[in-house]
């Protein structure tokens, strides 16, 4: 009973920064820049967050360093690959492996491994909500948990809305389906890129808060360990759509939740439970691949 | 290629380079060093001794086969990037075969262990590649996260299955004498070095002289082109993809053989070895001799790492920040490759004497 208390829970838990990802990054997605630097993104909030809020001994500094990498990232990232028209593949890895290197060499020069907040006591970030909270079973699995959290969960209909029912969803997706169309009818696109990728990269700045500050008030390098990649794996599982990508990022947050847990019983086997992400995305987008052929081919283009 | 190519060409590798140093030598301003001091002891010992040189060329095999493994792939526009899963799946098990394979014959172990650790690189590549040949999935998504897979999968059997039980930390048990490549002399250079540059010598061939290598091309420049003049481009995809996959293994093998000896969680270093591979592919523009040159670059970059450390104030690290600023770099281009700075230049100039004399 306990165990399961704790699986449910670790869901919520590892489902959060995962989500946040995946719904900052949908947009990116949709307007066919694929931000697969939202790993580095995060990183960079994680350690900019925790060595702000140590320096100057202030929440609120850490929260607003964290964004400020993120949009330095943002513009980075946009002005290479959406101005220079550089690959974006290449230019989201490079941002995934500057972050740690800086982080690293930053880590070096204070001469510690980690940061932490002695001052800082986690259990204050956690919100108990009333009612909820007496509920057994569900109500240790839904309360306790920092705002972020909540808010991760709200935005899953939120951003339903902006990207289906707003002038600027559509425009992105436009944008992303078709270009030339685009600027045919005088959007201009890459403003488009910019703000989709923005979007991401705000969204990647509270997952990174979530990760080191709000969760253990501790920093270490490269703890965003591939949650990153996870939420692209997502991203690419539901195509893009808010509910979609959401209900895959949830899915995965159970599967880390459960490779945590059973860890503990079933030994290193456990770490295998990994690996559900990657080869559920694989699974998806083959057969994606192999349905849109199929339909193709039914209606007379063959080969395509 | 007309002479005039080759100017830009140069340029856009060099520049990256240049800004990227840049960038390294303000940051180590700041911590108060002086950067021409660290770049000199860092490139210094490790390119201008004899004894760093040869260094600097052992650690350069491995990564000679990374890069080579990436820019065969580019060539045809596919995009393995899967370099690093393949190089670890393959050293990982020819560490295994190294271990365990009862061979008392030195250059038997070997072969074998490079069978193995080739087999396991075409293996682990021939997932995208069948995918991607049959049902036209995105190769570049699916190795890039099958990487993160791998090392998971690896995690699992050198804590589980293959844990060397009398060990402190994770690793699986250390190669058989028969299997180990010996140090030539006092620097780390063994035999391995040869077998890296004889590979390179094959590819380089194979790329430039063979069939193989013109259909390659072809389907880099124009994949349907080359469907509708017969060439089989799902079956050339393949080919190509088990190459890769088998570079990588080589490479894999070899880092196995001649450096580490056991299977690390850090095998492979931080950043691993295959995305080493991709700023080599990219820093030398997929070509044979600019990947040669890139990867001893490279190499020199990587071991002066430890240099800077022992000799100066300024952490390693530092080498870390210029290796990723580089290929931030040089995913944009600088310079337009397909027209000279100065035919530009000209271009618009008659443009203007065509619109002054109309």
């Amino acid at each position: 009973m306990r165990l399961l208390g704790s699986i449910l829970y670790d869901s919520v838990y590892h489902t959060t920064p995962i989500l946040l990802c995946v719904l900052g990054g949908i947009f990116a997605y949709k307007a066919g820049v694929l931000n697969i630097a939202l790993e580095g993104f995060m990183l960079s909030a994680s350690f900019m967050s925790m060595l702000v809020a140590g320096l100057t001994g202030s929440v609120a500094l850490g929260y607003a360093a964290a964004f400020a990498s993120c949009l330095v990232l943002w513009l980075v990232f946009s002005y290479m690959g959406v101005t220079r028209r550089g690959n974006v593949i290449i230019i989201g890895l490079a941002i995934n492996m500057l972050v740690p290197a800086i982080a690293g060499f930053v880590l070096q020069i204070m001469g510690t491994a980690n940061l932490t907040l002695p001052w800082l006591n986690v259990g204050d970030m956690k919100v108990n909500l009333p009612l909820i909270r007496d509920i057994p079973v569900l109500g240790n699995m839904l309360s306790g948990h920092p705002v972020t959290t909540y808010l991760a969960f709200l935005m899953i209909p939120l951003m339903g809305v902006l990207m289906y029912r707003t002038r600027l969803g559509v425009y992105i997706r436009v944008v992303g389906e078709n270009e030339d169309a685009a600027r045919s009818l005088g959007l201009r696109t890459d403003r488009y890129k910019y703000l989709a990728v923005l979007i991401g990269a705000l969204f990647a700045a509270f997952a990174g808060v979530n990760l080191s500050m709000e969760r253990m008030a501790l920093f270490t390098n490269n703890m965003t360990a591939g949650r990153g990649f996870i939420a692209i794996a997502a991203i690419y599982c539901g195509r893009g759509s808010p509910a979609g990508s959401a209900m895959y990022a949830i899915v995965f947050g159970v599967a880390r939740a459960l490779a945590v847990n059973l860890g503990l019983f079933a030994g290193p086997a456990a770490s295998l439970i990994d690996i559900v992400p990657y080869v559920v995305m694989t699974l998806v987008l083959t057969m994606v691949s192999v349905v849109k052929r199929r339909n193709n081919r039914l209606r007379g283009f063959v080969g395509g | 290629m007309s002479k005039g190519k080759w100017g830009p060409k140069m340029l856009n590798s060099i520049l990256p380079v240049l800004l990227a140093f840049g960038i390294g030598a303000i940051v180590i301003l700041l911590i108060g060093e002086d950067p021409l001091e660290a770049y000199g002891i860092m490139l210094g010992k490790s390119l201008l001794t004899t004894k760093g040189f040869l260094n600097t060329l052992h650690y350069a095999a491995p990564l000679l086969l990374t890069g080579l493994a990436i820019a065969v792939t580019f060539k045809a526009n596919i995009f393995n990037m899967g370099v690093e899963g393949q190089l670890l799946f393959g050293g990982f098990f020819a560490g295994i075969a190294g271990a365990y394979l009862p061979v008392g014959d030195p250059l038997l172990h070997k072969l074998l262990c490079f069978a193995v650790g080739m087999g396991c690189g075409v293996l682990f590549a021939m997932i995208p590649a069948l995918l991607k040949a049959y049902c036209h999935v995105d190769e570049m998504v699916v190795t890039l996260t099958l990487n993160y897979a791998m090392i998971k999968v690896l995690e699992y059997l050198s804590t589980g299955p293959f844990r060397e039980a009398g060990s402190g930390y994770v690793c699986t048990p250390t190669v058989l004498d028969s299997a180990m490549f010996y140090r030539l002399g006092s620097s780390r250079i063994t035999a391995f070095f040869f077998v890296a540059l004889g590979a390179f010598l094959l590819v380089w061939f194979v790329m430039r002289r063979t069939r193989l290598g013109y259909e390659i091309t072809a389907i880099g420049k124009n994949p349907e082109f080359a469907e509708a003049t017969g060439m089989r481009v799902h079956r050339k995809i393949i080919v190509l993809m088990a190459l890769s996959g088998a570079l990588a293994g080589l490479a894999g093998t070899g880092f196995m053989l001649s450096e580490k000896f056991k299977y690390t969680l850090s095998f492979s270093g931080n950043p691993g070895l295959g995305w080493d591979g991709m700023l080599i592919a990219l820093l030398g523009r997929h070509s044979p001799a600019g990947i040669l040159i890139a990867a001893v670059f490279y190499s020199a970059l990587k071991t002066g790492a430890d240099n800077i450390n022992m000799y100066t104030h300024v952490p390693k690290e530092i080498v870390a920040v210029i290796q990723s600023l580089m290929i931030l770099f040089l995913a944009v281009q600088f310079l337009d490759e397909r027209y000279g700075l100065l035919a530009r230049l000209k271009a618009r100039k008659g443009a203007k004497a065509d619109a002054i004399t109309r």
